[in-house]
């Protein structure tokens, strides 16, 4: 008995420093109808009820491959329409800028980009290319790691992110927001 | 795909080494295809990172108790594990005590109650952690009533499909659980009617007292007070 509470005490200390990764790939994999928080907190019941046979590879892969796979069966359960990306509040845009240059013309665009018009964007994405941008630009996987929770070669991840990423500027700069020479 | 549509694969996903990346980016100088792509991938990836948002302060303490609950509750199926060995011994006296109940329940009206209904066991489990009142119970302090404080932050679950928010409050030298939900707590075995209208019902579970009342939702107060004391203590708790 002591062992299942060494155990899920050994759980939470290796998952939940990636609760936050979680709750991003939870916020965008749950479909109508399903609460993210919800999601999230069937993926750590699912993930806890497999810790045993988890090898101590990459967790944070591992949480975003098990929250998929919630979301999917949840999904599969309900038989509802698509994916849809609700309204979501601006987050803060400056951590996503890169520090090392001044802020440019398009930085500034995009800092004043309204989420909601994003999110709209990103709901017209393909589902394999908008599952690898939310791994890996929204939840902050690596291409690598996102690979292994989808399943596939790290070469299609990047294909895919690089295709969605363009597909997403160029709905944005149908909606008007515009990305030409600085 | 040809080298070039390569090369910029390879450049975007950073997999080029320092001397390519310098041709490269001299290349992207000349090159407005090239250059368009490579803007329009920075500019897709920086609007993405817009629809990060932090996870809610609660969650990770949800995240903790549902865990925990599951933890406990596969402690208790391992504590009531019967040894392979025995279980044969047992089959043919199971069979007997299969065929009685089934006796009873063809004979007996009614329908059988849960031992213990999940979202009730989530509660009583979540109350757990309330420490017993110091001295007798008192709601009043220096001969006021006493307001009931909150402590900590709310925590919502889902137990046994039922969403549940469970609040903790102080009340003069006590702590009550108050949880909240948009279905009715089932009612567990021995529990009995309460006063409170509606379907309301308490019951004993060790040191806790659990009191239920239905209405447009069903509110669950645990405390460690007698039975009798909590529906007195309920009308002076928030419950929703």
């Amino acid at each position: 008995m002591d062992g299942v509470r060494d155990n899920h005490r050994d759980f939470l200390d290796a998952t939940l420093p990636y609760l936050d990764v979680v709750w991003q790939v939870a916020r965008h994999a749950a479909r109508d109808g399903l609460e993210p928080e919800d999601l999230v907190q069937e993926t750590y019941l699912r993930a806890y009820a497999a810790f045993g046979s988890f090898r101590g590879g990459n967790a944070r892969a591992w949480l975003a491959a098990i929250c998929l796979n919630a979301a999917r069966s949840d999904a599969r359960r309900r038989r509802r329409r698509p994916l849809e990306v609700t309204g979501l509040p601006l987050a803060d845009v400056a951590s996503g800028v890169s520090r090392d240059r001044e802020p440019d013309v398009a930085d500034m665009v995009i800092a004043s980009l309204d989420a909601k018009l994003v999110a709209r964007c990103m709901a017209k994405l393909a589902e394999p290319q908008r599952v690898c941008i939310v791994l890996v630009d929204v939840a902050g996987l690596t291409a690598r790691e996102a690979a292994e929770a989808l399943g596939c070669p790290r070469g299609t991840v990047l294909a895919r992110l690089h295709r969605g990423r363009r597909r997403l500027a160029g709905l944005l700069t149908e909606a008007g927001m515009s990305h030409g020479r600085a | 795909m040809d080298e070039h549509d390569s090369l910029l694969d390879a450049f975007l996903a950073g997999d080029l080494g320092s001397a390519d990346a310098r041709r490269f980016d001299e290349h992207l100088l000349d090159c407005e295809a090239c250059w368009k792509a490579v803007r329009a991938n920075r500019v897709g990836r920086l609007a993405a990172q817009v629809l990060r948002q932090p996870a809610p302060p609660s969650l990770a303490d949800r995240v903790t108790f549902a865990v925990e609950l599951a933890a406990s509750a596969r402690q208790q199926e391992l504590a009531a594990g019967v040894p392979g060995w025995r279980r044969w011994r047992l089959v043919g006296g199971g069979a007997v005590v299969v065929g009685v109940l089934v006796t009873l329940l063809v004979l007996l009206p009614g329908r059988g109650t849960p031992a213990m209904p999940a979202a009730v066991r989530a509660v009583a489990q979540y109350a757990q952690a309330i420490a017993p009142p110091a001295g007798p119970v008192r709601g009043q302090t220096g001969g006021r009533q006493a307001v009931p404080a909150e402590m900590g932050r709310p925590v919502a679950v889902v137990a046994g499909g039922q969403r549940i928010v469970l609040r903790t409050w102080r009340l003069g030298n006590m702590e009550a659980v108050v949880a909240v939900s948009q279905r009715p707590f089932p009612m567990p075995a021995g529990a009995t009617g309460a006063p409170g209208g509606g379907m309301a019902w308490s019951v004993r579970l060790g040191r806790l007292g659990l009191y239920c009342i239905n209405g447009r939702t069903s509110e669950l107060v645990a405390a460690p007070v007698p039975a009798a004391e909590l529906p007195s203590l309920a009308a002076r708790l928030p419950l929703s």
